[in-house]
């Protein structure tokens, strides 16, 4: 599949933190899962990405071009929309999109109308008296009015009432059936167990997997089993492992060969969550 | 692109927008009516005390809403944005200029109009100290910046007369002293001018390598 975002060995030391050589590529016409715990490295890559901070070391191409090269035509094909916002709520929704239009050679006016329209929200209506929902939806109106080919989102349903989280999923569905990308950082791995279809994980400022979500799904499983039945060779298939008096409760990415061992068993589909966590609690032990 | 960037600032400002007019053409004449020899800085004066309340307070806004950060990732550049607030200033200082000179117009026996030497070695001023105090908030941020005008304009008592001192009698004054007014004031204009280029320059550099 042709990626739309190559990421390679994008390094980036911040005070204490440091993003590690991180590499990951978004494949085209997706919705991919950037997944993480809060200061795992998400914002600090995305930043990178827009140029809102300068990377120590490390590539990123759009399209297969170099985006340092042609960074204006880049801009130009994303559209952003940021936890915090980042506008101005002096300014009207109208005035804040006069600025921002002025930017892209593609505004496409009446898209944004028509977005305003059906988000309901007022031109005339200072920024500051927005809820976190209607800026939101501000913010996706304004990133999808340009014809952008890729949506880059940070934390966008963090906040949000389970009503407006829905609008925003069913949203980002019929975007990327148009032909478009979307790159969408949460903690919130619930939403991506919906409408994801790649993934990346990163942790401590490195990526520690990147996986079409169906293909994870698949192959990883939460068992549960007695305490008796946990034999060095069994424990050693286990990416994590709860332990009581009474059984235990793991991720394994062994599916089969656990089940082959352990034949009373339960076996259960696990989350994106728990497979997102067992990877991290397996790195931080 | 430009035009929209002042456009905004001067919508963030808009609060300060019934005080401006009324302080570009009051200080000028409370200046002159308390020390008639002050007239030559009584435009430069109202025009710095103008724009330097003007443009923190847009600053202000820039740096709590972080706005410069989603502008940034749109596809203006950062050097885009830096030009949109020379450009701010400028218009701030042009629409001063013309408000000064209205009121002179209108009252000409209580406030001089601007002669080029003057208005020159006004531009001059007020490119020195925004000249300065650009490349300084663009290094340090608002809240800092603030704190290092503020040193500043508690020196000036002290370092102003010692700088005129070095000034007065000096080759630099001397050859000036032997031009034509009309010509001090287009080389004050100029040096005006380079100033705020070069000025531009380093503010280009310095926000260039921000972390936003």
């Amino acid at each position: 599949m042709r990626s739309i975002l190559e990421v390679e060995g994008l390094t980036k030391r911040l005070g204490d933190f440091a993003l590690d050589g991180v590499s990951f590529a978004l494949p085209d016409n997706c919705i991919t899962g950037f997944i993480g715990v809060n200061g795992a490295g998400k914002t600090s890559t995305i930043k990178l990405l827009l140029g809102l901070m300068r990377a120590d070391a490390g590539d990123i191409r759009f399209l297969g071009e170099d985006i340092c090269k042609r960074e204006r035509e880049f801009k130009n094909q994303i559209g952003v929309v940021w936890d915090d916002g980042y506008f101005y709520p002096e300014l009207t929704l109208l005035e804040m999109k006069d600025v921002v239009a002025a930017a892209y050679s593609e505004w496409d006016e009446s898209q944004f109308r028509k977005l305003l329209e059906r988000f309901g929200l007022q031109g005339k209506q200072r920024i500051g008296t927005l809820s976190k929902g209607m800026r939101m939806k501000y913010a996706i109106a304004l990133a999808m009015s340009h014809r952008a080919r890729l949506l880059v989102m940070d934390e966008p349903t963090s906040g949000l009432d389970p009503q407006v989280r829905k609008e925003l999923l069913d949203l980002l569905l019929a975007y990327v059936a148009e032909g478009n990308s979307v790159f969408v950082s949460t903690h919130i791995t619930s939403d991506l167990d919906k409408i994801a279809d790649y993934l990346v994980l990163i942790d401590q400022g490195k990526v520690v997997w990147e996986e079409e979500k169906d293909r994870l799904l698949d192959t990883h499983r939460i068992i549960k089993g007695g305490a008796e039945e946990l034999t060095p060779e069994v424990r050693s298939m286990f990416l994590t492992l709860d332990e009581s008096s009474y059984g235990f409760t793991g991720l394994t990415a062994q599916r089969e060969k656990v089940c082959r061992h352990l034949r009373n068993a339960q076996v259960e589909r696990p989350s994106v969550e728990d497979i997102m966590l067992g990877y991290i609690g397996r790195s931080r032990i | 692109m430009i035009y929209h960037l002042i456009l905004k600032d001067l919508r963030l400002g808009k609060r300060y927008w019934a005080l401006l007019p009324i302080a570009a053409v009051a200080i000028p004449f409370f200046i002159v009516s308390k020390a008639a020899a002050a007239t030559s800085v009584a435009f430069a004066l109202s025009s710095l005390f103008i724009v330097y309340l003007f443009f923190n307070s847009v600053s202000m806004a820039e740096e709590k809403h972080r706005g410069a950060a989603y502008l940034c990732a749109t596809p203006y550049t950062r050097k885009t944005l830096v030009l949109g607030k020379y450009a701010l200033i400028l218009l701030l200082i042009g629409s001063s200029y013309i408000l000064y000179t209205l009121a002179a117009l209108i009252a000409p026996e209580r406030l001089p109009v601007l002669g080029i030497q003057e208005l020159g070695f006004s531009l001059l001023l007020l490119a020195a100290v925004f000249g300065l105090f650009l490349p300084i908030q663009y290094r340090l941020g608002y809240e800092k910046s603030r704190l290092v005008f503020f040193f500043f304009i508690f020196l000036m008592p002290f370092l102003l007369p010692y700088a005129v001192g070095e000034l007065d009698g000096s080759s630099l004054s001397n050859s000036m002293a032997g031009l034509a007014p009309v010509m001090q004031g287009v080389l004050a204009v100029a040096a005006a001018v380079i100033l705020l280029l070069g000025s531009m320059a380093v503010s280009v550099r310095i926000y260039a390598r921000q972390n936003l």
